[in-house]
């Protein structure tokens, strides 16, 4: 067995808001190249966890690794820095900016030239400019969305507005990348393609975490933890977790 | 671009610049005088443009940059004897500091709050400025300016003024062209349209918010000491909230996208009440009401109006 | 320092408390109503006190009935700016900075309206109870003072009464809380908002009327007036009238004792500075997250 760390994993996490304690000892690996769910109903915590790992809340108690590296206390640009890049529920696009604009955004992170030297347009910020674009450029080459290039992204309908959110994550090359809820708001069709854009994207190499609470939509990741009242009730492939009597009681009361 | 639409563009540039280079043989002084003033309006509002349209910030603490720019130049150069460009300088480099240390922690407020800090800002430093009357000379002022000479040749007359001032507001104009059209303007827009999203692309909001309200500032204290050496007398009048509030109308009018439109706004700031001032004291009513007007019918401004109708007639001459 | 200066600064601190609050009040008002911050609450102030001074000089109104137009003039400016402005924006889904944009070039056009209407010179409004003054341990305070801490102290209370027992205020809380939730009760949302700048502009015009004998009213006021009245408000947690009271004279007195012996212009210095920091490092006000919720 490899020594190699996994991904990404969460130790212990716990949380409460005021009194009400929303995750008990929650324990996860992502492992590198690995697609791993995290399920449950509404209310398990779910959301919270995965604010947690994204950086957006700081546990009560806990720790967040990133290939062995704690990056519990770092923010939310510091692990994007690292390589730990989210989607949210409702698709976060940069509304009036076109498409082509957004998947430069997407790439912020490699800017090396200052505020000083885009205001004087030097060689290095042009040069620089023209890289990311292109870069931009392939990228919805990729993801299919040279069409949408010119279109302000506020414009767009739902199921595109995920693939542009999907396509602007993948641009940097993320180490991680984090699916909140990436199902919500679309149609059955539009559900099938972003199942093959994450198998693709998982093929490709890419780590994938994702929180869901559709069961057609886990069908994609090879390990699934079942989050129940704030603990993991149970945890490997789906077929075996849909069979944890756990589960069963958890989700059907049987 | 159509080659057609292209060549009318340079077409048009031509004519404006030979219109802006004739512009002083044909207009009276005091026309004249308007323009100019306009053209530092344009300077210190370029700021304020790049803080609305970009940020989504409204600042109307202006005024405070601009006095503090109007006073460095008229101080250093009047009581301690300084080069014109050592006030600039000087008075550049005082509002760049106070804008990083007061913008700091007022950045990271939002909306109806950072506004309100910043009129909060412009206040203070009003009242300052009418206080410490052993640097300012209160209400009295600062008079006996020298006039800024370039290369030997004495800025002194409002055409000379012309010719050097709107230079200036050029290549401040390039300058934010540059900016909006970099990768900083990618981030700013991102930050602006949807700030959680561009947390998770590593924007590091808090420092370009700072970084852009301390570009502001300079621009602010350099239409200061541009005013300061053009009119050779500054005092505490000129550096009130109202002054703010004209900076803030610049991009209003124009449509705080735009950064060439920054002209047009400074222009109808400039030019409109002057015109307007034979209403005797309901110009100022009338303006107020233009303002809410534009904000309520023209949120794109005037840039908006001129894009749109563009659009229309490039629409129309295409469906052929 | 002598201890009659401490007293008077403080007496003068909780008067010109009661006047922030009640300009707080009435921003808070149109903030729990609207969810829109006004920055032109300083402007009714000027126009319920210039049309109450206009009706009774030019009018020969007696000075009760000067009041109640003044602050009909007041309430009716609310309503006209909802219709006009408001609404037609917050249908069109204008930003926030829209908003903002909208109030400050209210507060502008209405300055300057009172600037052409008024002129430029202050306008005095007689004190209640006549010009004399109460004599409290070794500091002053005139009459009026004292009756206008009395009627913001009732405004106070009627608004915790509207809020709270009436059906009307209860169904203001509940459309600007949840539009939709309110809509389907059979709530008009649109008329709620349309009270709500009512209720704002009267209260604001009350705080004017009753400043002036104090200090006089000319066109600039207004924005002093918003300022102090924002930081008020912002103290108390901005959405309960009440909280404004407190922060009223919280900011009252804490200017007043600040500059005992300093050129009245830096008390402005010390209540904006003042209003900053709050801003930053108590955005929930004095009153904690109760503040918040409370009315």
């Amino acid at each position: 067995m490899s020594a190699a760390p996994p991904r990404l994993a969460l130790q212990g996490i716990a949380h409460s808001f005021g009194g009400l304690h929303v995750l008990r000892n929650v324990g996860i690996e992502v492992p590198a190249g690995g697609l791993v769910g995290l399920i449950g109903p509404n209310g398990s915590g779910k959301t919270t966890c995965f604010n947690i790992v994204s950086g957006f809340l700081r546990p009560r108690a806990g720790r967040v690794l990133l290939d062995g590296s704690e990056i519990s206390a770092c923010s939310v640009q510091q692990r994007s820095r690292a390589g730990l890049v989210r989607t949210f529920q409702a698709p976060k696009v940069f509304e009036r900016m076109t498409v082509l604009e957004n998947l430069m955004v997407g790439e912020h992170k490699s800017t090396r030239t200052g505020v000083i030297e885009a205001m004087f347009g030097t060689r290095r910020a042009r040069a620089e400019l023209a890289a990311c674009r292109e870069r931009a450029e392939r990228c919805a080459e990729r993801f299919g969305l040279q069409a949408l290039l010119a279109t302000p992204a506020g414009l767009l309908p739902a199921g595109q507005r995920r693939v542009v959110e999907l396509a602007r994550a993948c641009i940097g090359e993320p180490r991680v990348l984090l699916l909140d809820e990436p199902s919500s708001g679309l149609n059955s069709e539009e559900i099938e393609v972003l199942r093959r854009w994450i198998a693709e994207l998982n093929r490709g190499g890419l780590t994938v975490f994702l929180v869901s609470h559709d069961m057609g939509l886990m069908t994609v990741c090879d390990t699934v933890h079942v989050l129940y009242f704030g603990e993991v009730i149970a945890a490997g492939s789906l077929e075996h977790v849909q069979a944890d009597a756990r589960v069963r009681e958890a989700y059907l009361g049987v | 671009m159509p080659p057609l639409h292209r060549s009318f563009g340079l077409v048009a540039m031509l004519v404006l610049l030979a219109l802006w280079a004739l512009l002083p043989l044909a207009l009276p002084r005091h026309f004249l005088d308007m323009t100019n003033f306009a053209a530092i309006l344009g300077v210190g509002g370029l700021g304020v443009a790049l803080l609305l349209g970009q940020c989504g910030i409204v600042n109307i603490g202006q005024a405070a940059f601009y006095g503090c720019g109007a006073y460095a130049s008229a101080y250093c150069t009047t009581t301690l004897g300084w080069p014109a460009a050592a006030g600039i300088g000087l008075g550049a480099l005082i509002s760049a500091v106070l804008a990083a240390a007061i913008g700091y922690p007022i950045l990271r407020l939002g909306g109806f709050f950072l506004a309100l800090a910043t009129l909060a800002v412009g206040s203070i430093a009003g009242v300052l400025f009418f206080e410490w009357d052993w640097l300012t000379g209160g209400t009295l002022g600062i008079g006996g300016i020298p006039k800024l000479s370039l290369l030997g040749w004495s800025l002194n007359t409002p055409e000379r003024y012309h010719y050097f001032v709107w230079v200036v507001l050029a290549l401040a104009l390039w300058l934010a062209h540059n900016l909006v059209n970099g990768r900083p303007g990618l981030a700013m827009r991102a930050m602006r349209d949807a700030a959680p999203a561009a947390e998770v692309m590593a924007i590091d909001m808090h420092r370009l918010k700072t970084a852009m309200f301390v570009i502001c500032a300079v621009l602010g204290s350099l239409a200061g000491s541009l005013f300061a050496h053009y009119v050779s007398f500054v005092s505490v009048q000129s550096f009130t909230v109202e002054r703010s509030m004209l900076f803030l109308l610049v991009p209003v009018i124009a449509g705080a996208h735009s950064v060439g439109g920054v002209v047009l706004g400074a222009l109808f700031v400039a030019l409109v009440p002057e015109w307007l001032s034979a209403l005797g004291d309901f110009h100022q009513v009338v303006f107020g009401l233009v303002l809410v007007l534009v904000v309520t019918l023209f949120p794109a401004g005037l840039m908006g109006l001129a894009g749109g109708l563009l659009e229309r007639v490039g629409r129309g001459r295409s469906t052929r | 320092m002598s201890f009659g200066l401490l007293q008077q600064a403080v007496l003068s601190g909780i008067t010109n408390g009661f006047v922030y609050a009640l300009i707080g009040m009435g921003m808070a008002v149109i903030f729990k109503g609207s969810r829109i911050i006004n920055a032109m609450q300083g402007e009714f102030a000027v126009v319920g006190a210039l049309v109450t001074v206009f009706t009774m000089q030019a009018l020969k109104l007696p000075y009760a009935l000067a009041i109640v137009a003044g602050v009909l003039a007041g309430a009716l400016c609310g309503v006209v700016i909802e219709l006009l402005f408001v609404r037609p924006m917050t249908r069109r889904g204008a930003s926030e900075e829209s908003f903002l944009l909208l109030t400050i070039g209210l507060a502008f056009a209405l300055a300057a309206a009172a600037l052409y209407f008024g002129g430029r010179d202050s306008h005095m409004l007689p004190g209640f109870g006549g010009p004399g003054v109460l004599e409290l341990l070794q500091a002053t305070l005139p009459v009026h003072a004292a009756w206008l801490m009395l009627a913001a102290v009732g405004v106070v209370l009627a608004l915790r009464l509207f809020y709270t027992r009436t059906l009307l205020g209860l169904a203001m809380t509940a459309a600007s809380s949840d539009a939709d939730g309110a809509t389907a009760t059979g709530i008009d949302v649109g008329r709620m908002r349309l009270l709500t700048f009512l209720l704002g502009g009267g209260i604001g015009s009350i705080a004017g009327i009753l400043v002036t004998p104090l200090i006089s009213m000319n066109y600039q006021m207004g924005i002093g007036l918003t300022l102090k009245g924002f930081a008020a408000a912002i103290l108390g947690g901005l959405v309960n009238p009440l909280g404004s009271l407190f922060g009223g004279l919280a900011l009252g007195l804490l200017e007043s004792l600040a500059v005992v012996g300093f050129p009245s212009g830096y008390r402005d210095v010390v209540a904006l500075s003042l209003l900053v920091v709050i801003m930053i490092a108590m955005p929930n006000g004095l009153l904690g997250r109760a503040g918040r919720s409370g009315g």
